[in-house]
């Protein structure tokens, strides 16, 4: 039984979207709708579908965060649902998934260009359960593609924004009365907590009140990487990189004991050279 | 609007004619006096310089009362032309002897020295002072007239830069309101699929929802021609535009509209309330997962118009998870604030104040405007 979940903010274009699945894959089960980016996480992790539609300009956190969210977060015990976006007319967001070869459906929708987009879904769930006998290759096909996408996609968005800001050399932190001035090449790793961002050090940690977007704007790209949503790893303090039962990467810092986790879409950071 | 052809005002409109009177006296006391000096040194007879300079000045002012007079009355633009030329000369030719006659007997009055009589006029030492006159007052006029061209060079200057920058604001407002009356395509495709949808699921409300896009459209379209609407009007394409968002938002979106019966006729400038609903809309109340309620209104406030658009939405402060601001970069606001400078200068404002519990409040101040 071949399953999906539609997450869109309104009402009738969920049910519009659900009723023209229905006509053209009578067979494929409506497992629910989720109403914002946020449930649609919840809900997708819940109800493990093997479809995934995913409105982009969601309340809560738009479609491309959730589907980041999502990659981060699922735990590979079941195969990654295949991921379609969903958007109305917009000039960017349509170039851009272009560029990457992203699964997308236009608002409104077009019952032809929807059969085709449910014929290549057909194919792959087909060719899933061919082969999903033979599990344990260490990303299965949906999040493997969905990453590829993402690459792409988030490879675009520096090029569009980010102009040539002068780099942070010295991060000034307050802990308590004191502020403390720690050089960015002393940082293991800057970790988001809601509305700030936590400075990790040898000798401690530190709160600064900046997104990790912004943060991550002003570092040099080489040295300080995004392995996730909430955290920018510094590379020269990364002991090595481990992969878990699931096929999920770890990374263990010289000093440190923690072990920070990476989503797979950062995960080709760390392959062998 | 009233405001925008009201007349400029421009140096031309002061009392021209008595200052140029003025300045032409100051000069002509200036250049009689020093006609007298010369005279003297001239003559070898610098004892009676006093009385030289009372016999040139009468001579002068006089020689003065009658060009300016003829110039101001009768041809105050006179400065260009050459048909006046011909006339100009026989009126000096004319002035000269009557100045001098008058001039030497009123001075001869002031000083006590008697005066000649008409019958006596001119005899040959006084032919050739009526001949210098004629030459100094010609020589005068040509400074007068000189004087003239420049100022009117200027002024007209002035006045064509004036108009420059009054058809540059004129501009500029069209342009700000077009900026305003920008339907967003995001907004019209996704209200278009809902239609989509409806059609084959609610005929019936797609039907009312296709009423409420037409009133949309044809309010936000219709900007570009006029310059002013009721608020009667403005409420009904509101009304419109929360309509649509109602059908697609679902339960998300309450909204409220109040307005008076008084205030229907008032006049205000198109597009200045809904963009202040749509950013209500579109950065307060969809980006929030639990939705809220929207509330416009119109009250009268010491004779002045007040709108409220209030929301309770993200708010104006607050950021989610990811650390963009809820109400983006205020281009809206910024837009909505320029053009209130540019057609009302101190008499509108708008706040932008946080709501209570939650959410932001648009308060739009301006002077009452009635057809």
């Amino acid at each position: 039984m071949t399953t999906a979940l539609i997450a869109e903010d309104e009402p009738i274009l969920a049910a519009t979207l659900a009723r023209t699945l229905q006509k053209l894959w009578p067979a494929l089960q409506l497992a629910g709708t989720a109403p914002n980016g946020i449930k649609a996480v919840e809900q997708a992790l819940e109800l493990r579908p093997d479809i995934l539609f995913l409105d982009i300009k969601m309340p809560g956190q738009t479609g491309l965060e959730a589907a980041e969210e999502l990659a981060e977060r699922w735990d590979g015990a079941r195969p990654f649902p295949q991921v379609v976006f969903v958007t109305a007319y917009d000039d960017y967001a349509v170039q851009a998934f272009e560029h990457a070869a992203v699964d997308y459906v236009l608002k409104p929708v077009n019952e032809a260009r929807l059969a085709r987009t449910v014929e290549r879904l057909r194919a792959r769930v087909d060719a899933r359960s061919g082969a999903s006998t033979g599990a344990g290759a260490d990303l299965d096909a949906g999040l493997a593609t969905l990453v590829e996408q993402m690459r792409g996609l988030l490879q675009q968005v520096p090029a569009a924004g980010s102009g040539q800001a002068p780099h942070l050399d010295v991060i000034r932190a307050a802990v308590g009365n004191v502020i403390r001035m720690i050089p960015v090449q002393d940082v293991l790793f800057f970790q988001a907590l809601d509305k700030y961002v936590n400075v990790a050090t040898l000798d401690g940690d530190a709160l600064i009140r900046l997104s990790l977007k912004e943060l991550h704007a002003q570092l040099d790209a080489v040295q300080f990487c995004l392995i996730g949503r909430s955290c920018i790893v510094n590379m020269r303090h990364v002991a090595s990189a481990t992969r878990d039962d699931f096929g999920k990467l770890q990374l263990a810092l010289r000093g440190r004991p923690e072990k920070l986790k990476v989503s797979p879409l950062f995960a080709h950071l760390f392959r062998q050279m | 609007m009233q405001i925008l052809t009201a007349p400029l005002p421009l140096p031309s409109a002061r009392p021209w004619r008595l200052r140029r009177f003025a300045n032409d006296l100051g000069l002509t006391i200036v250049f009689c006096s020093w006609a007298a000096v010369l005279i003297q040194l001239a003559v070898g007879d610098p004892q009676h310089l006093y009385q030289q300079m009372v016999y040139s000045n009468c001579i002068g002012l006089i020689a003065m009362l009658i060009l300016d007079g003829v110039r101001l009355l009768f041809v105050p633009h006179l400065v260009s032309g050459r048909r006046w030329l011909l006339p100009y000369a026989l009126l000096l030719i004319i002035t000269a002897p009557v100045a001098h006659y008058c001039g030497i007997v009123i001075g001869g009055t002031i000083l006590g020295e008697g005066w000649t009589p008409l019958s006596k006029y001119p005899n040959a030492n006084q032919f050739y002072m009526i001949l210098f006159t004629l030459c100094a007052i010609a020589f005068m006029s040509l400074i007068f007239v000189n004087r003239e061209r420049v100022e009117r060079l200027k002024v007209d200057r002035l006045e064509a830069r004036a108009r420059a920058e009054a058809i540059e604001r004129q501009a500029l407002q069209a342009q700000l309101r077009l900026l305003q009356a920008q339907i967003e395509p995001h907004m019209l495709f996704n209200t278009l699929a809902n239609l989509q949808g409806l059609i084959a699921i609610d005929p019936e409300r797609a039907s009312t929802m296709l009423d409420h896009l037409i009133s949309f459209l044809r309010a936000t379209l219709s900007v570009s021609r006029a310059e002013t609407t009721q608020l009667g009007q403005e409420f009904a394409a509101i009304e419109a535009y929360l309509g649509l968002m109602a059908v697609r938002m679902g339960e998300r979106l309450r909204y409220r509209c109040m307005l008076p019966d008084a205030l229907r006729a008032a006049r205000l400038p198109t597009m200045l309330l809904q963009p202040l609903v749509e950013n209500a809309i579109i950065h307060g109340l969809e980006p929030h997962v639990d939705g809220g309620e929207i509330v416009v209104e119109a009250a009268l406030d010491a004779g002045r118009l007040l709108i409220k658009v209030s929301d309770t939405g993200l708010g104006l402060g607050d950021q989610d998870a990811h650390g963009r601001s809820a109400k983006g970069g205020g281009v809206g606001v910024a837009t909505t604030r320029e053009r209130l400078q540019a057609l009302y200068g101190a008499d509108a404002r708008l706040d932008l104040v946080p709501g209570q519990p939650r959410g932001a409040v648009a308060l739009l101040t301006l002077p009452l405007e009635s057809a």
